[in-house]
């Protein structure tokens, strides 16, 4: 079995950085980024990774506006927002946009990985 | 003067009894004289008589015999009598017969004269008849010298006049001695009256007398005046100290009068004042107030509209135009929508008289603007506290709504843009300390560890900022429903246990028996905060004690530790933002210094309090008061049922509305059997009351109430926006037609008819309604 592809969308660099670091680091997974909505979609239709760590205040297309496209292509690809939203109300009105689970930010490397298996029931 | 007044009366009765005296002398002086003048002349007389007898008797011869020698040889005999310095012998015819006239002086009358004595003053004559044989033959005349008499008087006068001087001297002596007998009392008298009069005394006394006459009198009764005056003297001396004691005593009690009289005008005057002040200060506020204020009558049209409400509102009192301030202001929804007065719950319960608290609303100005505006009414009465209308205070909250909005944009931002660093910082410190990529030397690693820690401290610091801060704003809704103590404690208890098992720290925790009406996410968070505070502060090997007791309102939860306590000045401030007891803490223990301004909130938001104290015989008891849930029922057997079959948080409550006791009885244990909470009431009026407080997810309604009917309630829920859509079950003594049906439905409800149906068909219907109930069953069996 191929290691698991991971698209990591956020405009911070270094998030994106240390984000690919752990899961590398802690599940072997293969991750790829994009530091923004626009560019984070393209990545996603064209190389359909396994999942998609989306953040959601990027300066060019937020991440609702990003899933909705995908979504709006016929993507299947399990999202996991991203956030420094942690406001029970934003958690809330997220979910409704159909993600698979939120992580917030800061998030703890060692255990990312292990956060994302248990929200997409990868074993 | 009382020597002139001694010589006076002294000199008078001495002049008195001299006069009287002399008088008496003189008099009898007089009459002496007198008397032997008298007996002096009648004696000559009767001597001359005499004589002129004896010559006559013996001249007779001589003049028988015209002898007129005979005559003078009797005549001669005159001799031997010197007193006679004339006498001569008359003859029948009257002539002279023979004369004797020793001294030639004298002049014989030369023809006698009728018989008769004849008083000349110096002489006295006689001429008598001569008498022979019965036969007047002549006129015996004697003369007698009366010279004699002017001695004798001369005599007499010597000799009264000797008896006057020696009467008056003894007269003056006996006066000078007697009169003292009535002088002396008066003299007395006159000295003790003058005595009294100069000294204004009457309690001196005369001497009294032993003469029992009209002076003794006179003293005595003077004595007894003066006694009496003196009696009185004192009688007035003494009515006049009662007199002055009793005028003080009045003046007292005038004066004492007079002071309440003052303060009661000044009382009165300052109440005036205070009146006049109040009357002023409330038009002044009415005038002055920033807030809009609207007085309203019982027909909902304004009363009165100060001069804030005019300029918030952009209407005058005459813009109204007859119109009811819900018509004018309140007319349409937010989003523009009509809103129909009757269906206004707020003007319904202002009209019945029922206070009013809105903090979102909107108002409509005169020009068709809105704005979201924030409102209380209260009902006013008058004197007799009978209900006149309402006073609605209001203010235009869109500034306040802006800078709430700014300020909770400005935290949320700072606390993403924090968030967004902290997160790369965080990642690579977690990634460095694992040793994922490659081993760091010991000391590094304790840094890396370090800067790890209090990267998540810095985490948790953001998140309780800004969880306060959207507390206090009032953005979080708390989601409150039934929530049972025990589930909440047991909660927060079980998050913190490895917490405490790593600190050596043993929880001990008492049964907690109540029904609480809050929101239990909130309220664990809140145990878990104070619990995780009280382990912190714990000693190793000592006791955090949980306990918790239901009052008459309010449930109280207590978290008591062992550790040093915080020093008394300290128990109210620790509840302030970044208060710890000690600087240090934060950054030994770890924590935000917020986790108790946190709790505070949350505190406040249910309507509860929170306070610190004392533990004995060491550290802190933290305690907080949560609302109990209204009503709840107890149900009998209650105590046979396992704690989990008791509603879990969050799970619905319902409102049994029955005036029947038992059979209300029954249906909560039913319901509760079924793993839902319950709360009852027999009254309708309450039944809305309990709707509007706590919103059940299910409601149970007999038709027949006491006070207002099934329909009634219904209607009146209806009113309602969050109300109109509860699940509803009626419960009717009789079969319903449709119409009545149609009139008695809220959200999906469901008919049943007492006589006609079992306890089961009950269940049913209720979980038919609440598709989301757990039985008892299932949970046991989830469990």
């Amino acid at each position: 079995m191929p290691p698991k592809q991971i698209l990591i969308i956020d405009d911070e660099n270094d998030i994106q950085e240390v984000a690919r670091l752990s899961l590398q680091l802690t599940e072997n997974w293969n991750v790829i980024g994009a530091n923004g909505g626009a560019a984070g979609t393209l990545l996603a239709l064209s190389s359909e990774p396994d999942a998609i760590l989306l953040d959601v205040m990027m300066p060019d297309m937020d991440g609702p506006s990003t899933l909705r496209v995908l979504q709006h292509q016929g993507s299947t690809i399990p999202v996991i927002f991203l956030t420094a939203k942690v406001q029970p109300a934003d958690r809330q009105k997220f979910m409704q946009l159909g993600v698979k689970g939120i992580i917030s930010k800061p998030f703890d490397p060692l255990t990312l990985g292990k956060q994302i298996r248990e929200m997409l029931a990868w074993g | 003067m009382t020597t002139k007044r001694q010589h006076s009366i002294r000199g008078k009765l001495t002049g008195i009894i001299m006069i009287t005296s002399t008088t008496a002398v003189l008099l009898a002086c007089l009459g002496f004289t007198v008397t032997g003048l008298l007996n002096f002349r009648k004696r000559l007389i009767v001597d001359i008589s005499t004589v002129a007898r004896l010559i006559a008797a013996n001249s007779t011869a001589a003049l028988a015999f015209n002898d007129r020698e005979a005559g003078r040889e009797v005549l001669s005999a005159l001799q031997a009598k010197p007193s006679v310095i004339a006498a001569g012998i008359y003859n029948h015819r009257g002539e002279l017969f023979a004369a004797y006239e020793p001294n030639h002086g004298i002049t014989m009358p030369r023809s006698a004269r009728p018989d008769g004595v004849y008083d000349l003053g110096d002489r006295i004559e006689l001429f008598s008849p001569i008498r022979f044989g019965g036969k007047r033959i002549g006129t015996m005349y004697v003369s007698a010298d009366n010279r004699d008499r002017a001695a004798r008087v001369l005599q007499y006068e010597e000799i009264a006049g000797a008896i006057v001087v020696f009467s008056l001297l003894a007269a003056f002596l006996l006066a000078a001695r007697l009169q003292r007998l009535i002088s002396t009392p008066i003299v007395e008298l006159a000295r003790v009256a003058t005595l009294v009069s100069k000294e204004k005394s009457f309690s001196v006394r005369a001497t009294p007398t032993k003469l029992n006459d009209e002076v003794g009198n006179l003293v005595n009764a003077f004595n007894s005046m003066l006694a009496e005056l003196e009696q009185r003297d004192q009688k007035l001396v003494l009515y006049q100290t009662v007199l002055e004691t009793t005028v003080a005593e009045r003046t007292a009690e005038l004066t004492a009068a007079n002071e309440e009289l003052l303060i009661a005008k000044n009382a009165a005057e300052k109440a005036a004042a205070t009146s006049a002040q109040l009357a002023r200060e409330s038009a002044l506020i009415l005038n002055n107030a920033t807030d809009g204020i609207l007085g309203i009558g019982l027909d909902n049209r304004p009363a009165f509209v100060n001069p804030s409400a005019v300029r918030i509102l952009g209407m005058r009192m005459e813009d109204f135009d007859g119109r009811t301030i819900h018509e004018a202001i309140h007319h349409s929804h937010a989003d523009g929508t009509t809103f129909p007065e009757e269906e206004c719950a707020n003007t319904m319960a202002m009209r019945g008289g029922a206070p009013i608290g809105m903090v979102d609303d909107t108002f409509w100005r005169g020009d068709g603007t809105s704005f979201p505006v924030e409102y209380s009414s209260t009902p006013m009465l008058d004197e007799t506290g009978a209900h006149i209308g309402a006073v609605v205070v209001f203010r235009d909250v869109t500034d306040r709504r802006a800078i709430e909005k700014l300020k909770s944009e400005f935290v949320s931002t700072v606390s993403h843009e924090l968030r967004t660093p902290l997160t790369s910082i965080r990642g690579a410190l977690g990634l460095l300390s694992s040793g994922l990529l490659g081993s760091v030397a010991e000391k590094g690693q304790r840094m890396l560890e370090i800067a790890v820690a209090n990267t998540d401290r810095l985490v948790r610091l953001i998140n309780d900022i800004l969880d306060l801060e959207r507390i206090e704003s009032g953005k979080v809704e708390l989601s409150r429903g039934v929530v049972d103590a025990q589930t909440v404690v047991d909660q927060a208890r079980e998050g913190l246990q490895a917490m405490a098992d790593q600190e050596n720290i043993r929880i001990v925790a008492e049964p907690f028996a109540g029904t609480l009406w809050g929101d239990s996410d909130r309220i664990i968070q809140m145990l878990t905060n104070l619990i995780g505070n009280a382990i912190k502060f714990s000693p190793p090997n000592t006791t955090v004690t949980l306990s918790g007791s239901a009052g008459p309102a309010d449930f109280t939860f207590c978290v008591a530790d062992e550790g040093r306590g915080v020093p008394h000045d300290k128990l109210t401030s620790i509840f302030q933002r970044f208060n710890q007891v000690d600087a240090s803490d934060s950054r030994a223990k770890g924590g935000s210094g917020l986790g108790l301004a946190i709790c505070q909130s949350i505190v406040t938001a249910h309507g509860g309090r929170i306070w610190a104290e004392k533990n004995e015989p060491a550290g802190t008891r933290v305690l907080f008061t949560i609302p109990l849930a209204a009503r709840s029922y107890e149900v009998p057997a209650a105590d046979s049922l396992p704690p989990d079959a008791i509603a879990k948080r969050s799970d619905p409550a319902v409102l049994v509305v029955e005036d029947d006791i038992d059979l209300a009885r029954v249906m909560t244990a039913t319901l509760q059997r079924l793993g839902l909470s319950t709360f009852h009431t027999a009254s309708g009026n309450e039944a809305i009351r309990l709707c509007n407080e706590h919103e059940p997810r299910l409601l149970v309604l007999d038709l027949g109430l006491p006070d207002l009917d099934g329909f009634a309630v219904v209607h009146q829920l209806r009113q309602q926006p969050a109300l109109r859509d509860v699940p509803l079950l009626v419960y009717s003594a009789l079969d319903l037609g449709k119409a009545d049906q149609s009139r008695l439905r809220l959200g999906p409800t469901e008919f049943l008819t007492k006589s006609r149906c079992s306890l089961a068909d009950f269940e049913a219907l209720v979980i038919r309604l609440f598709g989301t109930v757990t039985t008892r069953k299932d949970s046991q069996n989830a469990a």
